[in-house]
């Protein structure tokens, strides 16, 4: 071989291993962009909390009687506790680097735990864990205020014999409402979209003939995986949105609408799916049943179906990853409000929108995005793992008769 | 005894004849869907262009395919929609990023499938397989993150003054690495389908390896690799998330300058609605109605040329 030729040759080869390390850095970038800037807010607060943040202003109900609680637990050394009123406050640092008093631990039968809302509300409020102080007045002495720190508060506090009163906050930032929608829309989507899908499935396997019409049917459904997920939320927006308002109290795009949508765009991907599995069956099942006297219907949904049954759950799974990762077709089908109270009748967001709806908001919140990020990336992870795992059962199940 | 057998069989036949039906029925429902999306789509989108939108005057069809300004005037007030630009700035876009993830995208699949030793092979098929299962939204986040970032300051260094990077280059580059797995996980697919017995007379005629590979491995599977890049091109028109947070959103003026703000069809139709209804509602049908005539135009063609391509031989 000429030495040209093998320049040329190692060129050619060079390109290759390059374009492969391409993909595999392609990965490792976005997983460590994603993990450096969302790893600080990954933790169990941010599953609890609700988005928005909450201030209230609040009186105790009852004056302080009694002088002295002792504290039920143990507390942390760096907790300041005052035991005339039964609050344990920590120093913490909110994302901007501004020092915030936290309240880390209160007595159940602190004065605390009664507060009459002054705000419009009126309700009745008590203080917990995770909350922030932001100001107490007394009738008695200045103000105590967040910046000066918690050992501080805790020394004026017991200093006081009157709280006039309290502002504090109930923090935001957490993701609780997008993950009941993001629940609520597999749940509705599925219900929707399984029993259709998997009913056309059947009927496309087991009992069409195979003539023109079938084919016709076949590549109808066939067209729809082709459609662009935006023009599916249009036509969410334009048919199912109208649809929801007319038959439930809703007054604009909602979970109900949203589901609608996705269950349509689900349905390629479910038919064709089960269809697989219905096609893996062995005919002897079928003929066996038929020839024991079962009738068409039986045989189908006794020892067809339940043959195919991996299959099914393989489609299941490839949609509720496809239902966590949707963005533009949600966008239209229900909205980009981010809520912490969800109804099925109302506007909020899924997770990938709650991503989108904080990217174009000014300014964009990258770190929390991030954090949802790693969320769906793990789900959709561990669903791809499962839908593989299962892929390799069924394979080995039906292969091993024979 | 036989009574009771007929009954039971007519029975029978009943149950069976309704579920039948039945499940007919469902598979109907599931084939009507792309009818409801089509006249949707249809009956939404040309309202502009045959009423006369409550007054503000009907949107004429030739200046809104080819016009250069997204809104002549502020919205509700007027009815000088366009969309012209829009087509041009997409397939431009779209056409840069295939130029990217095209040849990245067959040199993969063809390291996965011909050249990778097995247990390495494995590994970036799976890395092609979660790259392709990672959510849109994701990779747009990446690109208002990361990638935009870099864009800023390549484009200080040489000195021009682009808007925090949102450009031409950062959503070519978000969409190439958005169809890089769907255009290595077919073309893989046609490349191992690639008969041995070609392979091997290749070789055995005292072709190198990668000779082979380029020559004959490729040019037999580029009908399976012409398909791959009609589908990753069919993804690319439709993305509209992750697009949307790197374009910048630009409403008049045809520009290529790969660091000039962009946008395309489909993120002019997420930008702010504010009505749920009128015009500035119903003209989103339209440019939806324009992008799937695109996408339809496009991938005739471009099976067209799959046509042609496909009849040459292997030399």
């Amino acid at each position: 071989m000429s030495n040209k030729r093998k320049a040329q040759d190692f060129l050619l080869q060079f390109w290759t291993y390059f374009a492969a390390f391409f993909s595999f850095a392609t990965l490792s970038l976005i997983i460590f962009f994603i993990f450096t800037n969302g790893v600080k807010l990954l933790n169990l607060d941010l599953i609890t909390h609700d988005y928005q943040a909450k201030t209230h202003i609040a009186e105790p109900l009852a004056p302080n009687d009694t002088d002295y609680f002792e504290p039920e637990e143990t507390l942390k050394a760096e907790v300041y506790y005052s035991p005339r009123w039964g609050l344990g406050l920590i120093d913490s640092i909110d994302l901007m680097g501004k020092t915030q008093v936290e309240i880390a631990y209160v007595h159940p039968s602190s004065p605390f735990q009664q507060l009459h809302d002054k705000g419009l509300s009126h309700e009745l409020l008590s203080l917990k864990p995770d909350m922030m102080i932001i100001r107490i007045a007394y009738s008695d002495q200045p103000s105590s205020l967040a910046r000066y720190g918690a050992e501080r508060m805790i020394d004026e506090l017991a200093l006081s014999n009157q709280i006039r009163e309290l502002e504090f906050t109930i923090p935001g930032g957490g993701i609780r409402g997008s993950i009941i929608t993001t629940f609520y829309l597999i749940v509705f989507s599925l219900l929707f979209a399984l029993p259709i899908g998997i009913g056309a499935a059947i009927y496309l396997n087991e009992y069409a003939k195979n003539n023109r019409f079938t084919r016709l049917l076949r590549s109808f459904i066939e067209l729809l995986t082709g459609v662009p997920s935006i023009i599916y939320g249009l036509m969410g927006l334009a048919f199912f949105v109208p649809f929801i308002i007319n038959v439930s109290s809703a007054t604009s795009g909602s979970i109900l609408s949203g589901s609608m949508t996705m269950a349509v765009i689900l349905l390629p991907v479910v038919i064709r799916t089960t269809e697989e599995s219905l096609k893996v069956v062995p005919d002897e099942y079928r003929q066996g049943s038929l020839a024991l006297g079962a009738s068409k219907t039986q045989t189908t949904f006794r020892i067809v179906l339940p043959g195919a049954f991996p299959g099914v759950l393989s489609a299941t799974l490839l949609a509720i990853g496809r239902i966590i990762g949707e963005s533009a077709a949600l966008v239209f089908a229900i909205g980009t409000a981010i809520k912490d109270d969800i109804r099925v009748t109302e506007q909020s967001t899924s997770l990938a929108v709650h991503i989108w709806a904080m990217m174009t908001d000014e300014p964009a919140n990258i770190e929390l995005s991030s954090t949802i990020a790693i969320i769906i990336l793990l789900i959709v992870l561990l669903l791809n793992l499962l839908i593989k795992l299962l892929t390799r059962r069924f394979l080995r199940k039906v292969s091993a008769p024979r | 005894m036989s009574r009771i057998n007929t009954t039971l069989r007519s029975k029978k036949i009943l149950i069976d004849q309704f579920a039948h039906q039945g499940l007919k029925t469902l598979a109907l429902l599931s084939a009507s869907f792309i009818f409801l999306i089509g006249s949707v789509i249809l009956v939404k989108g040309l309202t502009p262009f045959l009423t006369d939108n409550d007054g503000l005057g009907r949107v004429g069809l030739i200046p809104f395919l080819t016009g250069n300004v997204w809104l002549i005037g502020p919205t509700f007030q007027s009815s000088l929609y366009s969309v012209g630009f829009l087509i041009i700035t997409t397939l431009y876009i779209v056409f840069l990023s295939l130029l990217i993830s095209f040849p990245v995208g067959v040199l993969t699949a063809l390291f996965i499938a011909k050249i990778a030793p097995k247990k390495l092979a494995e590994c970036f098929r799976s890395v092609v397989e979660i790259l392709a299962s990672i959510p849109s939204i994701i990779y747009g986040l990446f690109g208002a993150g990361f990638i935009l970032k870099i864009v800023y300051q390549m484009s200080q260094l040489v000195g021009v003054q682009s808007k925090g990077g949102n450009s031409v280059l950062s959503t070519v580059i978000i969409l190439a690495l958005m169809t890089i797995p769907t255009i290595t996980t077919v073309s893989e697919v046609a490349i191992r389908s690639v008969d041995q017995r070609l392979i091997e007379g290749s070789l055995a005629l005292g072709a190198s390896f990668t000779q082979t590979n380029f020559k004959v491995v490729l040019t037999a599977a580029k009908s399976g690799i012409f398909t791959a890049a009609i589908l990753g091109v069919g993804r690319a028109l439709g993305e509209a998330t992750a697009v949307s947070l790197v374009a910048g959103g630009r409403r008049s003026g045809l520009s290529f300058d790969l660091l000039d703000t962009t946008a395309t069809l489909t993120t002019t139709m997420l930008e702010g609605m504010k009505e749920s209804q009128g015009l500035d509602y119903n003209i989103r049908f339209s440019v939806g109605m324009v992008l799937l005539v695109v996408i339809l135009i496009t991938n005739f063609l471009l099976n067209l040329i799959k046509r042609k391509v496909g009849k040459i031989h292997v030399k």
